[in-house]
């Protein structure tokens, strides 16, 4: 057999091997052995030097595949479960801030990112200018008198949370900007951050693309799903496309026809992404003329059969559960 | 004061207040993922919790698990390298071929490997032996625990390429993954099935148990290459 020696630069060689992966039926024999081989051909001296010449390829190799696997989608991922996390944090950081900014200054009815600029901006309600339209309101104030110190730590703690509510802002511009290139079409018809919700839980573009729409449907809603299953709920009906505005202020006799309509077009969507890149605005509409027809052919509520039956109590059918 | 007691080759049981499973640490004072260190006449225990480990686990239920120092072990779904530390503390004077297919578990699992020299890393599709085929060599010992719906099929086709002739296949098998409705010992039963008669190569079922109070609905299977 002719053959020729590899340097032995651990790059090199991981480079190799990543190459073989990929016709490696076509280059060796069924029960070819790597140790063996090298031996022979004194491509090393001896089984330890194999293994630990091995053991540094096989850790490059990893390395070289691990910096390589991080696709664009995987970066709106990232960014989208940050989003969450920062929006989780927001909700509770301002319930406390207009808590305790509320014992100084109840009257000034803010609140969210209002009240967070508000109070990183003036401290103190005594800070407030006549020009301001809420100064009327300071003068009368029931609030108790806000020492200085105190006036510090809400301060502070005000400037933090209007700090999240800007990096919020950039997260959903980025996922705005980023969407555009990865899933034009989803981004279409889901919206940016619906779009990018539904990549983050399947785990990344290519799967959303290889999933049945019925399941992109409940995508979210695994817990009722497998209490379905398991035949002890009815069948949940959407899971996080609940948040599409097609479907959450549609009536809730047809929301489980719109959540399947959504979803086909959802999936339809992911696939022309994934596979060709190409926009298609004629899915929109489509999409829309469907829920239209959806709507006018079901204009009541259904009929209640048995009135008197416990099981029809239940009003809209199964919540969505994450 | 602390007693050990060795239950197999390499695995120890570490008596202090409670018994617990432990190997001994070849990557002397370091820990991988928060597990205890107890020190006793100089050596040096890391303790092996089984609720984490299927492999730990099995150990417990009183497998009787062919392993030594020199084996040579394929570990199949190796994730972040939890129960490959202990193996390779097993295992100190052989090798560890663990697959992996989670770029993100692989990034644990290579800094593990970086510390001990007996951990071979690999990113790869364990469902596709023949993408790793050369850089792994026949095995002593294959152990899987890979949650795929076809693992016994995975665990026969690496198998057929990398194990001796006298070598053993340790087998967790998690029923949710192969459905998540029917009852776990029908679907037992049936992958059993497979594992002796269905598929190449046939295998010889040493030991089944499953892996209560451990693991919920896990079965645990020890087997050999029908002669």
């Amino acid at each position: 057999m002719e053959y020729e020696l590899f340097s032995k630069d651990s790059q090199e060689l991981a480079c190799h091997s990543l190459a073989l992966r990929e016709n490696i039926p076509n280059l060796l024999p069924a029960k070819f052995d790597l140790k063996a081989a090298a031996l022979e051909c004194r491509f090393v001296a001896s089984p330890s030097e194999y293994y630990s010449l091995l053991h540094e390829v096989t850790i490059k190799t990893a390395e070289l595949q691990v910096s390589g696997a991080l696709t664009p989608d995987q970066r709106v991922i990232q960014a989208v479960e940050a989003l969450d996390d920062i929006n989780e944090n927001i909700n509770s950081l301002s319930e406390r801030l207009s808590e305790w900014y509320g014992i100084y200054f109840p009257e000034s009815g803010l609140g969210g990112e209002a009240l967070a600029i508000f109070v990183a901006y003036y401290g103190s309600p005594k800070n407030i200018g006549p020009e301001n339209p809420l100064y009327p309101k300071t003068i009368n104030s029931m609030g108790a008198k806000l020492e200085t110190a105190d006036e510090l730590l809400l301060k502070g703690f005000a400037e933090s949370v209007y700090s999240l509510y800007e990096r919020k802002k950039q997260i959903e511009y980025y996922i705005e900007d980023r969407m555009r290139y990865i899933s034009p079409n989803l981004k279409l018809i889901a919206g940016s951050i619906l779009g990018a919700r539904l990549i983050s839980i399947a785990g990344s573009l290519e799967k959303l693309a290889a999933f049945p729409s019925s399941t992109i449907q409940v995508l979210g809603a695994s817990k009722a799903l497998f209490k379905h299953l398991r035949g002890r709920a009815p069948s949940p009906k959407h899971g996080i496309i609940y948040s599409h505005h097609l479907l959450n202020t549609a009536p809730w006799w047809v929301r489980g026809k719109i959540a399947r309509a959504l979803a086909g077009k959802l999936s339809i969507a992911a696939r022309l992404d994934y596979y060709s890149g190409e926009i298609d605005p004629s899915l929109v509409e489509k999409l829309e003329t469907k829920v239209r027809q959806i709507k006018a052919s079901n204009p009541q509520p259904p009929q209640r059969m048995h009135v008197n039956e416990t099981k029809n109590k239940k009003k809209g059918g199964s919540k969505c559960l994450k | 004061m602390p007693k050990v007691n060795k239950l197999y080759e390499g695995i120890y049981e570490v008596v202090k207040d409670k018994k617990q499973l432990a190997t001994r640490n070849i990557d002397y004072g370091k820990v991988v993922y928060g597990e205890k260190l107890i020190t006793f006449e100089g050596i040096e225990y890391r303790i092996w919790d089984p609720r984490r480990s299927k492999l730990g686990a099995m150990i417990l239920k009183k497998f009787n698990i062919p392993i030594k120092e020199d084996f040579k072990i394929l570990y199949l779904g190796a994730a972040s390298g939890t129960t490959v530390s202990h193996v390779s503390d097993i295992v100190s004077d052989g090798a560890v071929y663990a697959v992996e297919f989670a770029p993100r578990s692989m990034r644990d699992l290579i800094g593990l490997a970086s510390r001990r020299k007996n951990i071979y890393p690999i990113l790869a599709d364990a469902r596709k032996p023949d993408s790793y085929a050369h850089l792994v060599e026949s095995v002593d010992l294959i152990f899987q625990d890979v949650a795929q719906p076809n693992q016994v099929e995975i665990a026969t086709r690496n198998a057929a390429r990398f194990l001796k002739r006298t070598g053993y296949l340790l087998l967790s098998i998690k029923a949710r993954s192969i459905d998540t409705v029917v009852n776990p010992i029908k679907i037992f039963t049936n992958e059993l099935r497979k594992l002796e008669q269905t598929l190449e190569p046939k295998f010889e079922i040493l030991c089944v148990k499953d892996l209560m109070p451990y693991h919920e609905d896990h079965l645990g299977v020890l087997a050999k290459l029908k002669s």
